[in-house]
């Protein structure tokens, strides 16, 4: 017999239990609450530091570090702290959005590819290295600038991040369809009459979940400094959306002035929250699905 | 029972805690093993048949508590510290793991290999080859012939033999196999089995795990019937397989193709749920109301085995 | 008849082509007990799924009562796919680890969209072959990693069944189970029998279960076909050597 605790323990599926947390290391355990920090500061910033975009204060600009101003003012004068709270939340949003575009670019390629194989698999593998060839940044800019006309600032920043970070999600998910269509329960599930749609509805899709969630906590940070980078660029989010990249392109022009503070507080936060996300990633990754790590790297 | 037993298993009980509750996998085995004498432990897969080598091995999961007494030569196994348990299991007690092919190093060599467990088994290089040599010679198989392969350019009965051989060597007092046919031809089954008794001849206490009756009629010595974590018959094979005293082992014999594919009526119990009374007592034909009150105790019988059964106790 | 002519299949491995069935002809019928012996190697599992239209052969037809099979794989017509069914060795890879016995049980039917509509007449076909099996409405409930493999595997029996197949290949089926459970598996198959006439090739590398259960025994041996002698080949550890010198 198989001994029950080997046996009981081979939950397909890693749950999530209480217990695990407490052998979370110490890593794990910062980044979980940083992340958490975070979202809740981005999701109360109306609350904890309403923001007033219109006001324009010059006698109260490009004031440093105080009190009243934990991260000074602008060169309008404006609190930077209000402005880094709620550019976080716009990043938020954008990036959640850019993830899940990867996300569905991916899946569904990999999906094709995977379950069809024969020559769509070779067909979308062969796109997909073009696109996995081209440097991340250049070519999502070059796709900013194409789809800005049509698309809108929003939708552009969406397109460029997810058609530049759906490579590694599409190998991956490839790569366990392959894997499980060898496994005798398809066979199984084939001599028991199962057609291609309920294969995948029915065992390829619930086995791919693991991929597809880690796929996207692991492209989150990505599309942050994806969307950053853009809007920093001014290919991004028009001004009045500001996020965490318009912030950090307005608080350049104030450096020259001595400022620093218009650049540094938002460049850390950005920072913290791009290593928080992707730490949290790359230990789920590393304790589940240790086969992925060559695939899904930040 | 010849000679001084070298493996004494007293009172043995396994639990391993689950999520659900617990999973009683060894409850109150008791028995003693000499050298040259070979026991072979068959029950259903669950029973708990595998959970009893690796307790006396003491290679069970984290979550198993385990209570009772395991003596090597008269020292408590259970109570030594891991670094003795470890010299224990490389000198004294062998475990011949269920797939050969699994358990060898598929990237080395298997000469090399054997002598690298040789010398963990505390061998002399020199007398390691030479013991090496004589274990493959006694199971039909040349050192130099298998030394220079990877173990898959080996079929599977030689890679037995392999593993077997470096079981042998260290001439350990107890060895220990756990599902040693599993997926072997019928032809090779038999190989297994002269190799197994061949150990046994060496001098060693053998202990056989399996859910081939066929290999434990063919082994010989004697038989223990593991049935939802409790012995409930241990006799020496021939009055086993000739007139089984447990109800249980009767039904097992009558459900061997050969004796009319009978299968028992009903599931075997829950291990975490297991009932009050004799735990075969709801697929029982000769279920009496004593047997669902309590476990009856081991009633010894003529012939120096052992029965659990309420009714049939003594006879 | 489930009727094979000339199955021929050939595996491309590093060590060259291996020739898992050569020529095989065979005929399965109706009600029949068509044993099938040999050893590890030898071909059955590749003869298995053959048979099951899962592995397209090389050479060779395949036809199921006078109907040839047509297409392979995902293209071979869902009623001749049902008329065939097969139970494999290991219940553990054979089933999905996600779903639950019920689902598993249930799942042949409905994707074939042959599941009852009703809730009721649903709950009553799974209690019929749940009883059947000899399983219990509780362990229905649970996943493939919570029950034992002799539980998993007439789960597998009742999938295979459900479907009403005329023809049943069981290949090694209880190789990994104590003997009163492949008894209580080959009894269930057994009882179907009585009630209709199932074809049933048991593939096994046990001859003593092959030669007692069923009424016809042929032998594969190198991919090949023969009626077994009166015993089997047997390898003497010198043949065996040779083996490794090849």
């Amino acid at each position: 017999m198989t001994a029950p605790a080997a046996g009981r323990a081979g939950r397909p599926v890693p749950a999530l239990r209480l217990g695990t947390f407490r052998r979370l290391p110490g890593p794990a355990v910062l980044a979980g609450a940083v992340t958490a920090a975070l979202v809740l500061l981005a999701l109360g910033a109306g609350v904890f530091r309403p923001l007033d975009t219109y006001t324009v204060a010059l006698d109260a600009a490009l004031q440093p570090p105080s009190l009243q101003h934990p991260m000074g003012t602008d060169e309008v004068g404006r609190d930077v702290l209000a402005r880094v709270l709620h550019g976080l939340r716009v990043s938020f949003g954008v990036s959640v959005l850019a993830a899940l575009v990867a996300l569905l670019v991916g899946g569904t390629l990999g999906v094709l590819a995977g379950a069809l194989g024969g020559r769509v698999d070779a067909a979308v593998m062969r796109f997909l290295d073009v696109f996995a060839s081209q440097n991340h940044l250049v070519f999502g800019i070059v796709l900013a600038v194409l789809f800005r006309p049509a698309l809108g600032p929003v939708g552009a920043v969406l397109l460029s991040v997810g058609l530049t970070h759906w490579t590694s999600l599409a190998r991956i998910v490839r790569g366990e369809l392959i894997a499980l269509r060898g496994q005798p329960f398809v066979s199984a599930a084939i001599g028991g009459g199962a057609g291609r749609w309920r294969l995948v509805r029915r065992h390829y899709l619930p086995h791919l979940l693991p991929a597809l969630v880690l796929g996207f906590v692991l492209l989150f940070p990505h599309a942050i400094f994806h969307e950053s980078a853009l809007s920093f660029l001014g290919l991004g989010l028009p001004p009045h959306q500001a996020s965490l990249g318009n912030i950090l392109a307005d608080g350049r022009r104030s450096l020259l002035a001595g400022a620093w503070w218009t650049s540094l507080f938002p460049g850390l936060v950005l920072l913290a929250a791009s290593l928080a996300v992707g730490t949290l990633g790359e230990y789920w990754r590393d304790r589940h699905h240790p086969r992925w790590r060559s695939e899904l790297e930040l | 029972m010849t000679g001084v037993s070298v493996l004494e298993v007293e009172g043995l009980t396994v639990r391993f805690r689950v999520p659900r509750g617990a999973v009683q996998a060894l409850t109150d085995v008791t028995f003693s093993l000499g050298r040259g004498e070979i026991l072979t432990v068959v029950g259903e897969s669950g029973s708990g048949k595998t959970v009893l080598a690796h307790a006396i091995t003491r290679l069970l999961p984290l979550n198993a508590e385990v209570t009772g007494r395991v003596r090597l030569d008269g020292e408590d196994v259970l109570a030594l510290s891991e670094a003795a348990m470890q010299r224990l299991r490389a000198r004294r007690l062998a475990l011949i793991p269920q797939s050969p092919g699994a358990a060898l190093n598929p990237v080395r060599r298997v000469g090399p290999l054997l002598l690298e467990i040789a010398r963990v088994r505390g061998l002399p290089r020199d007398e390691a080859r030479a013991r090496l040599g004589g274990a493959l010679r006694e199971l039909g198989l040349a050192f130099d012939a298998v030394a220079g392969r990877y173990p898959h350019q080996l079929s599977g009965g030689m890679q037995q033999r392999v593993v077997n051989a470096a079981a042998m060597a260290a001439a350990p007092d107890v060895v220990i196999a756990d599902e040693p046919t599993h997926g072997l031809d019928a032809d090779l089954v038999e190989t297994t089995a002269r190799q197994l008794q061949a150990i046994a001849a060496h001098g060693a206490a053998l202990l056989v795990i399996t859910h081939d009756l066929r290999l434990a009629r063919r082994l010989g010595g004697r038989t223990a019937v593991v049935y939802a974590s409790y012995l409930v018959e241990l006799r020496p094979a021939e009055g086993f397989f000739t007139g089984p005293a447990h109800p249980y082992g009767r039904a097992l014999l009558r459900a061997m193709p050969e004796h009319g594919g009978v299968p028992i009526p009903g599931l075997s119990p829950e291990l975490t749920a297991l009932p009050r009374g004799c735990p075969f007592a709801p697929r029982c034909p000769d279920r009496a109301p004593v047997c669902e009150e309590a476990v009856p105790p081991p009633a010894p019988l003529p012939d120096g085995g052992m029965v659990r059964c309420a009714v049939h106790a003594g006879g | 008849m489930l009727e094979a002519e000339g199955l021929t299949k050939e595996y491309r491995t590093p060590q060259g082509q291996v020739r898992a069935l050569v020529d095989v002809s065979l005929g399965l019928a109706p009600g029949e007990r068509l044993g099938l012996v040999g050893r590890s190697g030898s071909g059955k599992s590749t003869l298995a799924q053959v048979l099951a239209m899962l592995l397209p052969p090389d050479r060779g037809r395949l036809a199921v009562d006078g109907r040839a099979v047509p297409g392979w794989r995902l293209r071979a017509p869902a009623e001749l796919r049902r008329a065939v069914q097969l139970v494999w060795q290991s219940p553990r890879l054979a089933t999905d680890p996600r779903l639950r016995l019920r689902e598993i049980i249930l799942e042949p039917l409905a994707a074939a969209g042959l599941l009852p509509r009703d809730r009721r007449a649903r709950a009553d076909l799974l209690a019929r072959w749940t009883e059947r099996v000899g399983l219990t409405g509780e362990l229905l409930e649970r996943y493939p990693h919570e029950v034992s493999d002799g539980q998993l595997q007439r789960a597998c029996l009742a999938r295979a069944l459900i479907l009403q197949p005329r023809y049943l290949i069981c290949d090694e089926i209880s190789s990994m189970l104590d003997v009163s459970t492949q008894a209580a598996l080959l009894r269930i198959i057994a009882e179907e029998q009585e009630a209709r006439p199932l074809g049933v090739l048991l593939i096994s590398h046990d001859r003593t279960l092959v030669r007692h259960w069923c009424t016809r025994v042929v032998e594969l041996a190198d991919g090949r076909l023969a009626v077994p002698a009166g015993s089997g080949r047997a390898a003497t550890p010198d043949n065996e050597d040779q083996e490794v010198n090849r």
